[in-house]
């Protein structure tokens, strides 16, 4: 049997409908990888499946085994692990094996490697749900940059569309350069570079109730408790370029 | 005053109340600002070390109290402020707006009397729902000795309501709190109980005691929090490490707060919520906690005798008692043996830890170390150095561990 390098759209369905060719065609993926963005070297052997996207094959793995196994799949998929299209290929397989009890068989390596990497990206999105920081422009709209490792941006979306639901905001992943605008209703996840937003040039730095926050911080420490490193291993330094309270901690804590 | 200087004078001295959760209430947005999360947010981390949930402040630090240990009693000489209610109201909106903050946290020193506060209290919490549509998460002070009446209004318009008991013994609130009685604070709590429902206080009540200021022991504070939780259904006990912050002959002379003690009090308070345990399983041999250990692993030493236990065959509540084994881990373990036999590689790939727990268990009849179990001093000389050669990291109450 030939292993193959497999080639897919970078979509989800289109991942999952590979998969599910792979599967049915019995044929064994070295790699699954997204077009474009791999250097295929001279010994591999390159398959990019001549197939139609299958919009309800998700439906038909929920049924087969349930609601909890297919947010394992998406949370997967949502992160920046470098295998994850591989780990998933094997995930779903032995899911049509296991059915819902696949989450207990944590001996298998692809169980045990999807619910870890399921777990991080949920539980980065929960971070963010704190330490996303939103501005306010011109007085009209809401603003916040994140840079989370994975593709939070519409987890936390969805969070922020029922918490903030009379207000306007936009949140930018700089890691990923995406944008989620938010209209009071929808909202609408773009690539950066497809829009252009002029307003953000004049943002107010230090802002009345930006300075308030920072006086307050600074206030409810007890300073006969301080540590540093506990704050740090909760709040981890990758995160404080756009946590306002943390500008200027750098130094304090060297 | 300016509001920033309030702000300061305000938060300042409401830093010594240790609640900071969030959790617990699943209030929605009425198409208004905000709602509430089951699970709570932290959205910062105080130097240190503190989640910093909610707006943590005080209306006012005036006091017509003097309890001794508090920064704001009558006598002390220090700047006083006073919030209005829009401050307040506004404060907490912009700061929720721009997602510092999940809610409002508001205590009050007492001003002319009790009831006088609470209406203050009440009329402020009115206006951030009524007026500015807030649903985000709120959580009040009710000020002992104030009226049932009031209690009962508040309860309807905050997530959580709570009132401090400060110290485990009536001998010590009569000593370091004169002004305060213990019925006035068991009553409120009894109001609290006995109204709690989705639209009274959803998030239930909490209180908290401080650590160290008296000289009761830790089986002292353990009992009174276990009688509280049986009387009154505590959301939570907090213990707060005393903060010498003024001086007085009554007061004990030290100059760090007792970070350790604090802690073991909150280990063993989750194993007396979670893990079955009872004052009596942890006070059987001595009245203070091993400051060396936490309470569970110091337990299992004492009672080797029941010990190892065989992961594929314990029972769930055998687990929970395993040094290094929590519900989680037990969780998983339970439900994965039905499917295979466990064996020590898989505990690690399930994410079990066997720093500590394999001294206390065995996978199908074999140690992990496939020798004999080493005696007691060994393993108790083992976990010691374990414990201390990373620099326990003070623990910080996570409000991810459903509170
Ligand atoms: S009642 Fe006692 S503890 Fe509360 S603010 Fe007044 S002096 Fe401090």
């Amino acid at each position: 049997m030939t292993n193959y390098v497999i080639i897919y759209d970078g979509t989800f369905v289109n991942l999952l409908s590979t998969i599910k060719y792979l599967i049915e065609e019995k044929i064994r993926p070295a790699k699954i990888v997204v077009e474009g963005k791999y250097n295929v070297s001279l010994f591999e052997e390159i398959l990019k499946p001549n197939i139609f996207n299958d919009p309800n094959y998700i439906a038909k793995l929920e049924n087969l085994s349930s609601k909890k196994v297919i947010k394992i799949i998406t949370f997967v998929f949502l992160s920046n692990d470098k295998n994850k299209e591989l780990i998933l290929y094997y995930f779903i397989l032995n899911t049509l094996k296991y059915k819902k009890n696949i989450i207990y068989y944590r001996n298998l390596l692809c169980v045990n490697q999807a619910l870890k990497i399921s777990k991080h990206v949920a539980n980065e999105n929960h971070k963010f749900k704190g330490f996303t920081r939103f501005q306010m422009v011109n007085n009209k709209f809401l603003f916040a940059k994140i840079k989370p490792d994975n593709y939070i941006l519409e987890l936390l979306s969805q969070h922020f569309s029922k918490r903030l639901k009379n207000e306007l905001w936009i949140i930018k992943d700089e890691k990923h350069n995406i944008l989620s605008i938010y209209d009071k209703k929808n909202f609408y996840i773009v690539n950066a570079k497809d829009l252009q937003l002029l307003e953000l040039k004049n943002i107010e730095k230090n802002e009345k109730w930006e300075k308030l926050w920072k006086t307050f911080f600074n206030s409810i420490a007890i300073k006969e408790r301080e540590n540093r490193r506990c704050q740090m291993s909760f709040m981890p330094k990758k995160y404080w370029s756009n946590i306002i309270e943390m500008e200027g901690n750098d130094e304090k804590n060297n | 005053m300016f509001l920033e200087e309030k702000l300061k004078i305000l938060a300042d001295s409401a830093k010594y109340d240790a609640s900071c959760s969030s959790s617990g209430s699943n209030r929605r947005n009425n198409n208004g600002l905000g709602n509430a999360a089951v699970n709570g947010i932290c959205h910062s981390f105080a130097a240190d070390g503190r989640c910093i949930s909610l707006l943590k402040i005080l209306m006012t630090n005036n006091c017509i109290f003097d309890c001794k240990y508090c920064i704001n009693r009558r006598s002390n000489n220090i700047k006083r402020a006073m919030f209005t209610t829009e401050e307040i109201c506004e404060i907490t909106i912009n700061f929720y707006k721009r997602n510092y903050i999940e809610g409002l946290f508001l205590s009050s020193g007492i001003i002319k009397s009790p009831d006088y506060t609470m209406e203050l209290i009440i009329k402020t919490i009115y206006l951030l729902r009524n007026k500015y549509h807030f649903n985000g998460y709120i959580h009040a002070k009710a000020i002992p000795g104030a009226n049932e009446i009031l209690i009962k209004k508040l309860g309807k318009l905050v997530d959580r309501l709570s009132t401090n008991i400060e110290l485990p013994t009536e001998a010590g609130l009569r000593l370091l709190a004169p002004n305060k009685k213990s019925q006035d604070i068991n009553k409120i709590m009894h109001t609290i109980k006995n109204n709690t429902n989705k639209s009274f206080a959803p998030a239930g009540q909490s209180t908290q005691m401080i650590i160290g200021a008296t000289k009761e022991s830790d089986k002292d504070i353990m009992s009174k929090s276990s009688d509280m939780y049986k009387r009154f259904y505590l959301k939570r006990v907090f213990y707060s490490a005393y903060v010498p912050v003024n001086k007085d002959k009554d007061l004990p002379i030290i100059t760090t707060p007792p970070l350790i003690r604090e802690n073991r009090l909150y280990q063993a308070d989750w194993l007396l919520r979670f893990y079955k345990f009872t004052v009596n399983d942890l006070f059987d041999k001595e009245n203070n906690f091993n400051i060396l250990l936490d309470p569970k692993t110091d337990w299992a030493l004492k009672h080797l005798e029941q010990f190892p236990k065989e992961i594929n065959k314990a029972t769930f509540d055998e687990l929970i008692r395993i040094p290094g084994i929590g519900l989680t881990s037990a969780k998983k373990i339970i439900t994965s043996r039905k499917y295979f036999n466990i064996e020590f590689p898989d505990l690690k790939k399930m994410g079990i830890s066997l720093k500590k727990s394999k001294y206390f268990i065995t996978c199908n009849n074999k140690y992990y170390t496939n020798s004999e179990i080493p005696n007691k001093s060994i393993i108790y000389q083992n976990l010691i150095t374990q414990e201390n050669s990373f620099k326990k990291e003070f623990v910080q109450l996570s409000l991810f561990e459903n509170d």
